[in-house]
């Protein structure tokens, strides 16, 4: 590789996945230089998306240095495999399109695999982000169709908003009026805080809160599973902030208060690093690090990549991607399964037009899951195949073996036709932020288990906060109209700046216009 | 907001650094040439509205950003282009030969159907000419697109090249709309920019 790059930069950020390139994009848009290194030769790391044949390569290599992904393992379900067939190939006749290892791979780059999926809240953190940035430019999103719970074994859609719980007909009319109350009392919670309902509730649980307003049994699985997300622990506090959060999404973009980026959360760490390079930042994918060290006088970081040392006042980098951090012990963090289906979970309400993207989030007893399914209309995958997700923070290496209390509620009423699964760990620092780190090397965190990225822009703004104090964080990109003149409205064409023959034809333009108003 | 044209189509321009792409925007959106201020103060891409048979074309052109540099272009980069310029320098071989890889990393990323179309910039360098035009044609027809040689400093074809590429992909565009009328949800939405309340409920855009 040719090189004839700058040597020295502000801030040198390793690993492109979604906390690492938010910060670069904060960075290189208040003008600092930053060199974005990455030794996969795709975006995003963990959080990124990829087709079927690269997430075998990853599954298959669990040697990989910089990786934190782990324990990956994958099977294919059909007639033509080889490892393993299951009870449900008898199906396989009668319907009309056949998907085999072949089809599938035959199309591998068709598929957006996120390896950490997340479903955004429309007013949330990242929607605000976005927006905020104007990064949204890159980005195009699909709502999500049905926020499902399970009912008696059945997956069903909760009603959201006002005119889907008036629509309802699996509440009664009293139903109707206690979830609307409930969902009034939870809005306005907050607005004042001396509430007496809710002050005997402090330090108490969500569960405790939910049994005191006398909900019926359906209500109240309803908003534990669905809109609160809960589980019997949470804490009241916690609980109502939960649904606030989802009340408050509501009504923005389509029926539910869920936005899925189109084509995989993948394109957020993508966007983010386009921002940068928009400002100048420089990326080199497939280019991994071999030493970190600091000059003792000048107190810079030297990173040397294939030969070329590169100087900065500041690193900030994923963990395990510098050579000091390998040592680091990892945990398992997320044990996440992946499913192709050729069929969509749930009966026809649920996947109208050719399957939905809906999300349901299981319970365990206190140990929780995210399901999601995506059609092809999330762009993460063709027509006729089901992309299903589940994550479940990790309770041990065996990432099948914790989510089989989950597939197993999952599938045991329908029996969706399994392609190709697999299965495998994400994992984290057991002591976070503080392998050989100084004033100069920050790492970022592992993904944690949430549904959107509250965590992961409050781990970048704190990062990004040490690094640069007193500057904002990822102001407002202008938008094309604003620094450039449009071409289809002369008039907004600054005449100085133009050549004297161009200016002769605008004023011929615009005599010609007033011409034009007199005849009428 | 009333609408100011009759479709939004979104271009891309690919091929090694400094074969002149950034120039190329510059000289179809702006009629300029200089372009050292780019990445201080964050341009991405460029728009300019063109009107072909009685119809505004509003053309939306993305800058790869530096990005093509270690051949880091992001696969989002690639999502929902129509056209695509690949550019080369008639005056670097490398750029020429490096055409053939662009073309692989678009089949691989950008939709089936993308229109293309191969350009041979810096022509007004004759005596530091390494390309032969024809060479440049032979490759076209082997990949059955357009090709000129143009000059973003002189101001040679950029224009032409451009309303060429515009004026394939509307045909295109109005041939898929007649053969499946109405048109269906999904990618064609943003073909025809139709911003009704049931696309702006399917598929949003964060504005």
């Amino acid at each position: 590789m040719a090189d004839d790059l700058p040597e020295q930069f502000d801030l040198i950020v390793i690993g492109t996945g979604f906390t690492e390139s938010c910060i670069a994009a904060a960075a290189s848009r208040v003008g600092k230089t930053v060199l974005h290194l990455d030794s996969n030769d795709y975006y995003g790391n963990v959080w990124g998306s990829v087709g079927v044949e690269d997430l075998i390569r990853l599954l298959a290599s669990d040697a990989v240095l910089h990786s934190t992904l782990r324990n990956g393992s994958y099977t294919w379900h059909d007639e033509s495999g080889d490892t393993s067939t299951s009870e449900g190939d008898e199906m396989k006749e009668e319907t009309g399109q056949q998907w085999t290892r072949e089809t599938v791979l035959a199309m591998s780059r068709r598929f957006c695999i996120d390896l950490c999926p997340r479903i955004l809240y429309s007013s949330g953190e990242l929607v605000q982000l976005l927006i905020q940035s104007n990064i949204c430019r890159y980005t195009e999103f699909r709502a999500v169709d049905n926020v499902c719970m399970q009912q008696n074994g059945n997956i069903v859609s909760i009603p959201c908003s006002r005119s889907d719980i008036f629509n309802t007909k699996s509440l009664t009319i009293v139903e109707k009026r206690l979830l609307m109350k409930f969902m009034n009392a939870c809005n306005d919670y907050g607005e004042d805080k001396c509430n007496e309902d809710t002050l005997a509730f402090r330090g108490r649980t969500f569960a405790e809160y939910l049994q005191a307003q006398r909900v019926t049994e359906k209500i109240a699985s309803c908003v534990m599973q669905a809109i609160a997300m809960c589980g019997p622990n949470t804490s009241f506090e916690e609980g109502m902030l939960r649904t606030q959060r989802f009340l408050r999404s509501l009504g923005r973009y389509g029926n539910t208060p869920f936005l899925y980026p189109m084509y995989g959360c993948g394109e957020f760490p993508q966007s983010f690093c386009r921002q940068c390079a928009v400002y100048g930042g420089i990326y080199c994918l497939q280019r991994s690090v071999d030493d970190c060290a600091v000059d003792a006088n000048s107190k810079e970081v030297l990173i040397s990549s294939a030969g070329t040392t590169f100087r900065a006042k500041h690193v900030v980098s994923a963990p395990r991607y510098l050579p000091a951090s390998r040592d680091c012990v990892m945990r398992p963090h997320l044990s996440r399964g992946l499913f192709l289906s050729s069929t969509p979970l749930g009966n026809e309400v649920l996947n109208k037009g050719g399957g939905g993207v809906n999300i349901l989030r299981l319970m365990e007893g206190v140990r929780e899951a995210i399901f999601i399914q995506l059609s092809h209309f999330s762009g993460a995958c063709p027509k006729g195949l089901y992309l299903f997700h589940v994550t479940t923070p990790a309770v041990s290496d065996d990432p099948a073996e914790d989510l089989r209390p989950f597939t197993m509620q999952l599938f045991q009423n329908s029996t969706p036709e399994i392609v190709f699964s697999s299965y495998f760990t994400l994992t984290t620092q057991s002591q976070p932020d503080k392998v050989g780190a100084d004033d100069a090397v920050f790492y970022t965190d592992a993904p944690s288990f949430e549904m959107d990225f509250y965590d992961a822009i409050a781990n970048a703004r704190d990062i990004f906060g040490r690094l640069y104090t007193d500057v904002e964080f990822l102001p407002r990109a202008p938008d094309v109209e604003e620094i450039v003149v449009d071409g289809e409205d002369p008039s907004a064409l600054n005449e100085h700046s133009l050549p004297e023959d161009l200016r002769a034809q605008l004023q011929d333009m615009q005599q010609a216009t007033e011409q034009m108003d007199i005849q009428d | 907001m009333a609408k100011t044209y009759d479709y939004l189509f979104k271009l891309l321009l690919i091929g090694d650094s400094g074969v002149g792409k950034t120039c190329i925007l510059f000289r179809f959106s702006e009629d300029a040439f200089n372009t050292t201020f780019i990445s201080t103060i964050g341009i991405d891409f460029k728009i300019r509205t063109i009107e072909l048979d009685n119809k505004k074309i509003k053309l939306q052109i993305w800058d790869t950003a530096g990005q093509e540099r270690f051949r880091t272009i992001t696969t989002a980069y690639y999502r929902g282009a129509m056209g695509i310029m690949l550019v080369y320098d008639i005056t670097q071989e490398k750029s020429f030969e490096n055409i053939k890889n662009w073309i692989r990393n678009i089949e691989e990323n950008a939709s089936a159907d993308v229109e293309k179309m191969l350009l041979g910039n810096k022509c007004e360098l004759h005596d530091k000419r390494q390309v032969s035009k024809e060479r440049g044609e032979q490759l076209a027809i082997e990949y059955g697109i357009k090709f000129m040689e143009t000059s973003a400093k002189a101001s040679i074809n950029v224009e032409e090249a451009f309303l060429t590429l515009a004026s394939d992909i509307k045909a295109k565009t109005e041939k898929r709309m007649e053969a499946n009328n109405p048109p269906k949800g999904g990618h064609q939405l943003k073909t025809l920019d139709s911003r009704t309340k049931d696309s702006w409920l399917s598929r949003c855009s964060l504005l």
